[in-house]
């Protein structure tokens, strides 16, 4: 959400809209966490899904910043199209 | 370590990625990962992309502060701003059914992919 919203609204520039939104993330999950742990009654997280899934996912994340500079604005811009545009056609067909 | 596990380390290497390069939060592309891919029920899928979420943010932001990707006032405006979205949304949904909620988020997702791909294939030498 905040990716678009900056871009389209703000006219912030798609590789630092990127990345700013990255960072704000941060503070949100932290928050979101013990509000979604407790309000559920029971904790709803599979750790050993977790574990593996980070494992790639901060080496993931390390690489894909470090080549955010290298790729154009334009083709940028798209690739977050399509990304949105897939997970958005999912959600409205299959809530 | 079983196969399912090596599954798991490259789906995440693939969902990081994307956090990394488009900036969407892990839980666009882990929870459908774990629903999809690994048969996680909504909720726990949900719970869990919320704990992964954070080291690959934290490992993704840092790189991208080094990088000198970040303006750091206006992400820190947002964080803030999103800390209250997060405890008021969690408030609100409770009380709206899931799926008239994914349904408001989908649509918001493909006008926002309409108007960006526009944006692309508009582009003119100032957004370059």
């Amino acid at each position: 959400m905040l990716v678009p919203l900056q871009v389209l609204w703000a006219q912030v520039p798609q590789r630092y809209a990127n990345a700013n939104s990255l960072v704000a993330i941060i503070p949100i999950a932290i928050a979101a966490l013990p509000i979604y742990y407790f309000r559920k009654g029971s904790p709803q997280v599979d750790l050993h899904v977790a574990v593996f899934l980070v494992i790639g996912s901060v080496v993931g994340a390390y690489a894909g910043a470090r080549l955010l500079r290298r790729i154009p604005e334009r083709e940028l811009k798209i690739a977050v199209a399509l990304v949105l545009g897939v997970v958005g056609i999912k959600e409205l067909l299959l809530p | 370590m079983s196969w399912s596990d090596v599954l798991l380390i490259l789906g995440g290497l693939g969902a990081g990625f994307l956090s990394g390069t488009i900036g969407i939060g892990g839980g666009l592309l882990f929870v459908p990962t774990m629903t999809i891919g690994f048969g996680l029920s909504q909720a726990v899928a949900q719970g869990t992309s919320l704990v992964a979420i954070i080291p690959t943010a934290i490992v993704g932001g840092v790189t991208h502060l080094r990088q000198g990707n970040v303006l750091l006032g206006p992400a820190l405006w947002m964080g803030g701003g999103g800390v209250v979205g997060a405890v008021i949304g969690a408030l609100v949904a409770v009380e709206v059914p899931g799926p008239i909620l994914a349904r408001f988020w989908g649509a918001f997702l493909v006008f926002s992919a309409y108007r960006l791909g526009l944006q692309a294939f508009k582009a003119s030498p100032k957004t370059a």
